[in-house]
């Protein structure tokens, strides 16, 4: 009796695990399959696109740029330069010092001439208060940079400030040691301008890794690889999840995430849901959700687009440390995000997001970590049973791997066939050799961050948003 | 041999589950080996052609400076000027380096103008290059036709106005703005015609593309606005508040203070903003008079209105303002306050 319930467990652990990997092999194919098409279908479009007649135009919408920055003195100067040097006619940039205990404000002060101003401050989202003040510049040369400092309050308070302070129609919300290429601005605000049967509520661009990049001056002059294996992985890691994923889940319009260091905004949309929830450490993604939430409620027919153009490039972390922190954090705002919107989930009154977006998140994002470490420890169950056909487990491994190894590489040659920005020679034999050893060298340690992530976040442990430490650009 | 066979009898004595996790295995190998020696000959392409196509570049690039240098009054064409021309048709009737010839000619047409500009564009009809753009706007395919009609646009081909404007209501949204661009590029202001027209939205991308373009010609006299501004196609009345707010168009005066009334938010809110640019006072009245019934948006934009026509028997209302909920209305009224009685 014993025995047949402990081969009947068996048999349900074995397909319910065999379901699963067949469903979450099926949803990648058919995500590869969509962003091909919605890959050329961008390409053509965009191929005869003059960004130029739209830099200069005095009819052009404007744009504010809000940049957080908490404790960034070593590298604050070069950054701000950098988003200062958009080629975009209309926009301005808005530095929110959230409380930096070092000297990040009295170096911006001193490079661009800063000068305290009075400023009347609408307060449509509330905020940590002000600490020492609003400040411009003398020099009109910075006359597009305020610069704001307040007391602490973290990311998404610091963003709700720059909200208040921006006069524009559309924000661009950056984490303030991204480098932004130049023509970023005109071709994030394309879809909001393009589109007329339906409105866009935010677009969201690709991130791309600057570890071993050579910038100057707040421009990038050269490509080049990193030499360290753990950054190299997470090239590949971005290749897929923005040139694959995202770029079908736009076809779909079902983006549920638009990354936080990169992403444009409809500012009216983002006040009237009530900006950044200062509650979670996943805010990029709960503000989405809630602004998709907000048009879905109100009937409203939207958007969420996607630029996939490589405009904004930002440094990887380069230790297991840091990887860790970082996924830690991700995996506790994906969790937070759902279960604050638990409402939308299979419910058909959300339409795609309810049905897809977030069925795929919950099961795909959000439990397939928890799903591969319960796999691992029933396989040693098993092996204790002795209970385990090797022939069969090499063939189940073998198909994985595999599959990972091969949807890496067609993530590779999406970005070959669209941007091929790795030319040097010798760079395609190395991202080939990554792709096969990111099974073992990264996927390890991003599960376990995972999994310390969902152990976190049940135990309520305070952890924040973790520290990145930054190499600065070479 | 006896390990394949082996094999085979291991592969027909497992279940079919597995069968099936090992032909998948099999299949996701195969692809990973075919796309490896792929991705290899690819980077080496792209590598390769990247090289060409410099190389390409330049030799073109110096034909046709070649070609603008070596003319002479007597002749219409010079015999070295003939001899480019052949060499760059027989390179044309190859696609990959017709396309380097023609971005090649549209750098340079950029790059210069007046005569030589001119002798460009006569270059592109003696290279038969023309007939290859054409030939493009019989194509089935949506970019290829767009691209042709741009190419044309570039080069200034006003001779194939009437097989451009076939498309002018085409359903492809991209050929619509080509030919939209090309009208009002080599037509000016007459290329506006379109207006009377089309019948989709014309997307704000759209309309400052056209805007700029316009606003590059010598002569700035706009043609009659009153239709555009009463068009059923509530995207043509946004465009044509633009260009009365870009051109002062006074004239339109009463078309406008008609607009106050329509019932697309966004056309109410720019006719405001027009007006409040060309000071109409009547319109100040007639918002004043209804201004709680106004949405918040027209509410801010008549305040914008009336920091420029404020008057003392302004004070009154402003006075009824300045304890307004909304945050932008107070601030606002406070400002006109403030210069009403400095």
């Amino acid at each position: 009796m014993n025995a047949s319930i402990l081969e009947i467990t068996v048999i349900i652990f074995n397909s319910l695990f065999f379901i699963f990997t067949i469903f979450a092999i099926a949803s990648y194919t058919i995500l590869a399959i969509i962003s091909a098409f919605e890959t050329v279908e961008y390409m053509k479009k965009n191929s005869f696109v003059n960004y130029n007649e739209i830099l200069s135009s005095i009819i052009s919408p404007s744009i504010s740029i809000i940049a957080p920055a908490f404790n960034e003195s070593l590298s604050i100067i070069e950054n701000v330069r950098s988003l200062l040097s958009s080629h975009y006619a209309n926009y301005d940039v808005i530095i929110v010092n959230d409380g930096s205990t070092d000297d990040s404000l009295e170096k911006l002060i001193n490079a661009y001439n800063l000068v305290k101003i009075d400023f009347l401050i609408n307060e449509k989202l509330p905020t940590k208060p002000i600490r020492n003040g609003v400040y411009k510049s003398i020099n009109p040369a910075f006359e597009k940079l305020t610069v704001v400092d307040k007391e602490n309050g973290g990311k998404a308070d610091a963003l709700n400030m720059g909200l208040n302070i921006s006069k524009n129609s559309y924000v661009l919300c950056i984490d303030v040691d991204c480098l932004l290429l130049e023509d970023a601005l005109q071709k994030m605000i394309k879809p909001f301008l393009e589109v007329s049967d339906e409105k866009i509520i935010a677009t969201g661009g690709v991130l791309r890794v600057a570890n071993s990049c050579s910038i100057k001056d707040g421009k990038l002059l050269d490509i080049n690889l990193p030499k360290k294996m753990i950054e190299r992985a997470q090239i590949l890691e971005y290749l897929r999840a923005f040139l694959l994923g995202r770029m079908a889940w736009s076809r779909l319009n079902g983006l549920l995430v638009i990354s936080g260091a990169f992403g444009m905004f409809d500012k009216k949309i983002v006040i009237e849901v009530g900006g950044y929830d200062t509650n979670t450490v996943g805010e990029d993604m709960e503000l989405i959700v809630r602004m998709r939430k907000y048009m879905e409620e109100k009937k409203e027919k939207y958007r969420v687009g996607y630029i996939p153009d490589p405009l904004c490039w930002t440094e990887a972390p380069d230790t297991y440390k840091t990887l860790i922190s970082q996924r830690n954090r991700w995996t506790r705002g994906t969790i937070e995000t759902l279960r604050k919107h638990r409402k939308v989930g299979f419910n058909p009154k959300y339409g795609a997001l309810g049905l897809l977006s977030y069925p795929y998140w919950f099961f795909f994002e959000r439990l397939a970590p928890v799903i591969e470490v319960f796999g691992i420890l029933y396989f040693i169950f098993l092996i204790v049973l002795d209970d385990v056909r090797w022939d069969y487990t090499f063939a189940f491994i073998s198909a994985a791997y595999l599959f990972t190894v091969l949807f890496t590489i067609l993530a590779i040659f999406s970005e070959e066939l669209t941007y091929h920005q790795y030319k040097k020679k010798g760079t395609g034999i190395k991202l080939l050799i990554t792709s096969f050893l990111e099974p073992f060298i990264s996927h390890p340690f991003i599960l376990y961050a995972a999994i310390t992530g969902n152990v976190d976040y049940y135990l309520k442990k305070e952890k924040g948003w973790g520290k990145m430490i930054r190499r600065g650009f070479l | 041999m006896e390990i394949y066979q082996n094999l085979i009898e291991y592969f027909e004595n497992t279940p079919t589950i597995i069968q099936v996790v090992w032909i998948m295995s099999c299949v996701f190998f195969a692809s990973i080996v075919i796309l490896t020696i792929y991705l290899k000959f690819l980077r080496s392409h792209l590598r390769k052609n990247e090289m060409t196509v410099a190389e390409y570049q330049k030799e073109y690039e110096s034909d046709l400076i070649a070609y603008l240098y070596s003319g002479n009054e007597e002749e219409e064409i010079s015999t070295e000027q003939q001899i480019i021309i052949d060499k760059l048709k027989n390179c044309s009737a190859d696609k990959f380096k017709r396309r380097i010839i023609v971005s090649t000619l549209l750098r340079l047409r950029n790059e210069i103008s007046g005569e030589m500009a001119e002798s460009i564009q006569k270059l592109y009809f003696q290279t038969k290059l023309v007939d290859y753009a054409l030939a493009r706007l019989k194509s089935k395919k949506w970019h290829i036709i767009a691209t042709a009609i741009r190419e044309l646009r570039q080069l200034q081909v006003k001779e194939v106005y009437d097989e451009v404007i076939a498309f002018v209501i085409h359903p492809k949204k991209e050929i619509q703005k080509e030919v939209q661009l090309y009208l009002v590029t080599l037509f000016n202001f007459k290329g506006l015609e379109f207006l009377n027209i089309i019948e989709t939205p014309l997307s704000e991308w759209n309309q400052i593309q056209l805007l700029e373009v316009l606003q590059r010609f010598d002569d700035q006299e706009l043609p009659e606005i009153t239709p555009w501004l009463r068009s059923t196609n509530d995207s043509v009345v946004i465009f044509a508040l633009k260009l009365a707010k870009i051109y002062n168009q006074f004239e339109v005066k009463d078309t406008l203070l008609e607009l106050l009334s329509h019932q697309n938010k966004n056309i109410r809110i720019d006719a405001i903003n027009v007006l409040a640019q060309l000071q109409v006072i009547e319109a100040k009245n007639i918002l004043k008079s209804k201004f709680n019934d106004l949405s918040k948006e027209e509410q801010y934009a008549f305040l914008k209105l009336l920091e420029n026509l404020y008057e003392i028997s302004d004070e009154a209302f402003l006075l009824e303002n300045i304890i307004n909920e909304d945050f932008e209305i107070k601030f606002a009224t406070l400002k006109i306050l403030k210069t009403l009685r400095c």
